[in-house]
């Protein structure tokens, strides 16, 4: 035997019990998935519609009361599923104490930008 | 894991050696895209960065839109563009199979199989007909 | 290209492995080195090379990988006839598990051409030249072909693997209709192999905490157990983020587990249960 701990096998299984959560987290990243699916195919649809317009064709339609609401469910929907999504990521790949620090980083940098991009379609939106 | 000094005069045990997993495991449809998967979706996080840019610069002014605009059609930003719509489409596709899965439905092998390969297929075909409508649309303006 | 059942060997290869270098993420004590070539008896007259993991413990060296020539006009059609031939005619000292030759105690399981299986019902003619067998993929190696599966059966009890009931016994047995003893069809009939906690990469990251799709298989077996009546503690000792839902439902385990089970289907299974428990 080449023992590095005498924690028994089933004591090390255990680890720290079960955590009696996660599911809120699996089941909204589900529900912003299903929700993305009509947004994005909306935008993508609307992007193409547009390709090679000008600066004033493009903020017009960003300015229309349907295409701004719809940005900014887009950019909501988008950046939780991104912070759902990128934490599972950060927790299967990184096992250091930069685990915690990653995961902070990453919710703190979806949630501003989605801030920042709703605040952009309002202003565009309401004529700056 | 607690480390034990070793008993004076012996050589510390050698730790069992772990056997190969991703060295060696045979890549299937099922891991690969898998790994797709994640990794167009933390492409898509990138880009989604990018989508806050190009909507800041455009509430921004004509100016800044336009720098944003010029890097987009450039050789370099198409190609990056290009990547993005079929990460976009991959993703949605694969997302859609996952969310058929959540409902106990379509985990025998062959639907897997099935619904791993249309997937394929499907981000394939869409990205090659949005790149075609988009140049068309361009185009014709 | 379609794969229709488990046991459908891969005929369509883009790759062999990932494009990653040999000794990516591995520890220095875990590298393979070279091994030696054993040659073939003197009239042998069909051969075939095996490539095969070794690992001495007694001898302090890294393992290796020895080629093997096996004659397979004197040697059984299946893989672990292969082993068998091996060890009695080549190196008496190479280890490996096995007993029922026929696909029913789930010991010779190992990874053979990149997956996992048993070497008991794997036909040597359905192996690549020269074949490669590694033991389980991802387990602490006792020697040569030997994983130790300390680990992997404590994680099995942690989800407390019998009947738990709190109405007092009855006179005779606890009482199934057949309907209600067909759901558990398909999830009890689990041998414990291990191939698919084995092939699957969520368990490779994080098999400290994860259990792993064997383990959760069995969880949904005595979940979906009529007689059972612990499914509350059972549902709260699984909802966790890493020990259930580190499944990402990758379903390397539906497509190699040997008995053709669908462990990816069964976690799914415990996924829904827990929604509707909610909501």
């Amino acid at each position: 035997m080449n023992r590095q701990s005498f924690r028994s096998p089933l004591a090390r299984a255990l680890g720290l019990g079960s955590a009696k959560r996660g599911s809120r987290h699996w089941l909204a990243e589900r529900v912003t998935a299903i929700a993305l699916v009509p947004l994005t195919v909306w935008f993508v649809a609307s992007i193409i519609a547009r390709a090679g317009s000008d600066y004033t064709a493009f903020v017009s339609w960003l300015s229309t009361p349907f295409a701004s609401v719809g940005m900014i469910l887009l950019l909501i929907a988008l950046f939780h599923h991104t912070a759902l999504g990128l934490q599972v990521v950060i927790e299967d790949y990184v096992h250091s104490g930069a685990r915690f620090a990653a995961v902070i980083a990453i919710q703190l940098c979806c949630y501003g930008l989605a801030v920042v991009g709703v605040i952009a379609i309002l202003h565009i939106a309401f004529g700056g | 894991m607690d480390a034990k000094p070793p008993p004076l005069g012996k050589k510390a045990p050698r730790p069992r050696p772990l056997s190969p997993n991703i060295q060696i495991y045979r890549p299937q449809l099922t891991s690969v895209l898998s790994i797709a998967n994640r990794a167009t979706g933390v492409l898509l996080s990138l880009a989604a960065i990018g989508l806050v840019i190009w909507i800041s610069a455009a509430a921004a002014g004509p100016e800044p839109y336009a720098v944003i605009q010029r890097a987009l059609v450039s050789w370099a930003g198409q190609v990056v563009l290009f990547g993005v719509t079929f990460s976009f489409f991959l993703h949605l596709c694969g997302g859609i199979r996952h969310l058929v899965w959540d409902t106990v439905h379509g985990f025998e092998l062959r639907s897997i199989y099935i619904s791993g390969w249309s997937v394929v297929a499907a981000s394939a075909v869409l990205t090659a007909t949005a790149w075609a409508a988009g140049l068309f649309v361009a185009g014709s303006r | 290209m379609i794969i229709n059942s488990s046991d459908q060997v891969s005929r369509f290869t883009w790759l062999k492995r990932f494009p990653i270098p040999h000794n990516f993420d591995v520890m220095p004590d875990s590298r393979i080195r070279p091994g030696r070539t054993w040659p073939a008896p003197a009239g042998a007259t069909k051969t075939k090379a095996f490539d095969i993991y070794r690992y001495d413990p007694d001898s302090g060296d890294n393992p290796r990988l020895d080629r093997f020539h096996v004659d397979l006009n004197d040697c059984g059609p299946m893989v672990l006839d292969a082993l068998i031939w091996i060890k009695n005619k080549v190196d008496s000292t190479l280890t490996f598990r096995r007993s029922c030759r026929e696909g029913v105690c789930g010991s010779c399981s190992m990874n053979m051409d990149g997956t996992n299986w048993l070497a008991c019902t794997r036909f040597i003619s359905d192996m690549a030249t020269p074949a490669t067998i590694y033991p389980l993929a991802n387990m602490r190696i006792i020697k040569d072909l030997v994983p130790d599966q300390t680990h992997i059966f404590a994680q099995y009890a942690v989800i407390e693997p019998w009947l738990r009931s709190k109405t007092p016994e009855p006179e005779k047995e606890r009482l199934q209709s057949v309907e209600e003893r067909s759901r558990i069809d398909g999830y009890y009939e689990c041998i414990l192999c291990f191939c698919c906690t084995s092939g699957c990469p969520s368990h490779w990251w994080n098999g400290d905490r994860f259990l792993g799709p064997a383990v959760l298989l069995q969880a949904w077996r005595w979940l979906n157990d009529s007689r059972d009546e612990a499914k509350e503690e059972r549902l709260d000792n699984l909802e966790d983020p890493f020990r259930l839902y580190r499944c990402h439902t990758i379903l390397n385990c539906t497509r190699t587990c040997p008995k053709g089970l669908n462990p990816g289907k069964a976690i799914a299974e415990i996924k829904k249960m827990i929604i509707e428990r909610e909501s």
